[in-house]
């Protein structure tokens, strides 16, 4: 299913006066195409996943999947949130069902097509395990079982491997693409790292902060499989690590009182004025 | 183990300077005769039956309301403070209204256990109600979950933690309401022991069953209903 968001203004109430968090973001997710939104944190990215899954309302502005408008939630689009979220009265299985209970499917379907996604994600040995038995990466395979069981239009990732090790993150990445790959949903997958978004996406955008605006768009024409030393994913990374390094900077002038000078940064900075940082 | 051996020498040291204060030993021993008794072990399970029958009473009344006054605004509007102010009240001012209602009987206590501990359990599952944590209600959203599916498969569960904390103190509660009953009342039971041999001014007895009392509200509380709370919060993820 496509996904269109135009002209989405957000804000929230904030001490008294409101805080506009997104501002004219405009951007589209063709029918299986697989979306990234990169930016610094706090730049409003996890609210346009909320705003797409339809647990927020945007202030102005539409949100159309499948060219009808989002006015709440539903499984038809599924999220993967940052810390799983997962049900902790449920088992590993009891989790990867619920979506299939609440869509009403008999307990014989539901058993079936549940333990068919745990193998996909290769958890097919911990079914019976409660979440505070599972680790971080296990948890999120949980969590995208779960999502992907309700066999979703549209899967939305809020930064899903950020609080995960280098490692499961790539085995996790790995994953997700074979998956991707079986069944084609369409995905906006949200992250702050920008190897990650380059490494997985068909078009990357890149958003600034403060309020929330796309600063650009990439396409990725990279054949996959991807990997991560090819010339062309770095020039992207490059390109990307400039404009969100400005970004940076502006958020760090905001919260320090200082400014502080990325190398990759377009715009020159006397010495005498500024910190030196390097990413 | 250290403290439990402290405290007995401190009993022995304190029955050793005034003659008059029954040492362990003495008290120990009353407590030994009195299980041979049988009118004693009679009066230890009927304080056992009306515990059991007035606590089930007490989850039933005490979840059942709670989970109305968390999901029902309007009955929360009506009685919410009502549920608080029941739950302010301990249990021996109870009895004198259960003993205008019910008489000098058995349904008295049993109704004061009811009084004094389901106030706590409804506040308990109140608050549990109320209390989703935000994230597992956004996943729940996602996945189609609404409307009374949402509350039964969604609300409930995460309200779990709070509702046994809730019942581990409606059992301290219940406990000392239900011998504040049988004292006031004289439906016999241990409540009603104590009274009997506080009459006849056997302290080595009063001090037996005044521990026997202590011990069974530390010993359910330790072996069931802590352990409960602990196995809860882990599995919740809360501990």
């Amino acid at each position: 299913m496509r996904v269109e968001l135009r002209h989405i203004f957000k804000s929230f109430p904030h001490n008294g006066s409101s805080l506009e968090v997104l501002h004219d973001i405009n951007l589209t997710v063709a029918e299986g195409e697989f979306v990234c939104l990169v930016g610094p944190s706090g730049c409003g990215k996890s609210t346009i996943i909320h705003l797409v899954a339809g647990l927020e309302r945007p202030t102005s502005g539409d949100i159309l999947v499948g060219g009808r408008p989002v006015t709440g939630p539903d499984p038809s689009r599924t999220v993967v949130f940052q810390d799983a979220a997962l049900f902790p009265w449920l088992n590993v299985l009891g989790n990867v069902e619920f979506g299939l209970r609440m869509a009403g499917l008999p307990p014989v379907r539901r058993r079936a097509r549940a333990l068919e996604y745990l193998k996909l994600v290769h958890l097919s040995r911990f079914t019976t395990a409660y979440p505070h038995q599972l680790s971080g990466g296990m948890k999120q395979r949980a969590a995208i079982a779960r999502a992907l069981a309700l066999q979703p239009e549209i899967l939305l990732l809020d930064e899903p491997f950020a609080a995960l090790d280098a490692q499961t993150r790539a085995v996790l990445q790995n994953e997700l693409m074979e998956i991707w790959e079986l069944a084609r949903p369409t995905i906006l997958f949200v992250t702050h790292n920008v190897r990650e978004a380059t490494g997985l996406a068909d078009r990357v955008y890149v958003i600034s902060s403060r309020p929330g605006q796309i600063r650009d768009v990439q396409a990725i024409h990279v054949p996959r499989p991807r990997h991560a030393e090819d010339a062309a994913l770095l020039a992207h990374q490059h390109k990307i690590l400039e404009l969100l390094g400005e970004e940076v900077e502006k958020v760090l002038q905001d919260e320090l009182g200082e400014r502080v000078h990325f190398p990759e940064a377009q715009h020159p900075v006397p010495p005498e004025q500024s910190r030196g940082m390097h990413s | 183990m250290q403290a439990l051996a402290l405290l007995y020498l401190l009993w022995e040291a304190t029955a050793f300077a005034f003659p008059a204060w029954p040492s362990p030993r003495t008290v120990f021993g009353a407590l030994m005769d009195d299980f041979r008794q049988p009118v004693f072990r009679a009066a230890l399970a009927g304080s056992a039956w009306r515990m059991l029958v007035g606590y089930t009473l007490v989850i039933l009344v005490g979840i059942s309301g709670g989970l109305l006054l968390g999901r029902v605004p309007l009955i929360d509007q009506i009685i919410g403070s009502f549920a608080v102010a029941i739950h302010a009240i301990p249990g021996a001012a109870w009895v004198p209204l259960s003993i205008i209602w019910f008489g000098m009987t058995e349904r008295a206590v049993i109704f004061t256990i009811l009084l004094g501990a389901s106030g706590i359990v409804m506040v308990s599952t109140d608050t549990g109600i109320r209390e989703v944590p935000p994230l597992v209600a956004r996943a729940a959203r996602t996945l189609g979950a609404r409307g009374t599916k949402y509350f039964w498969f969604v609300v409930v569960p995460s309200a779990i933690p709070k509702i046994v904390d809730g019942l581990r103190l409606a059992w301290a509660f219940g406990w000392r309401a239900l011998m504040a009953g049988e004292l006031l009342t004289s439906v016999s039971g241990l409540g009603q022991l104590l009274s009997q041999v506080a009459k006849a001014g056997q302290l080595d007895q009063l001090l037996a069953i005044m521990l026997l009392i202590a011990s069974i509200g530390i010993a359910v509380d330790g072996l069931v209903f802590k352990r409960l709370e602990h196995a809860v919060r882990v599995r919740w993820g809360l501990a």
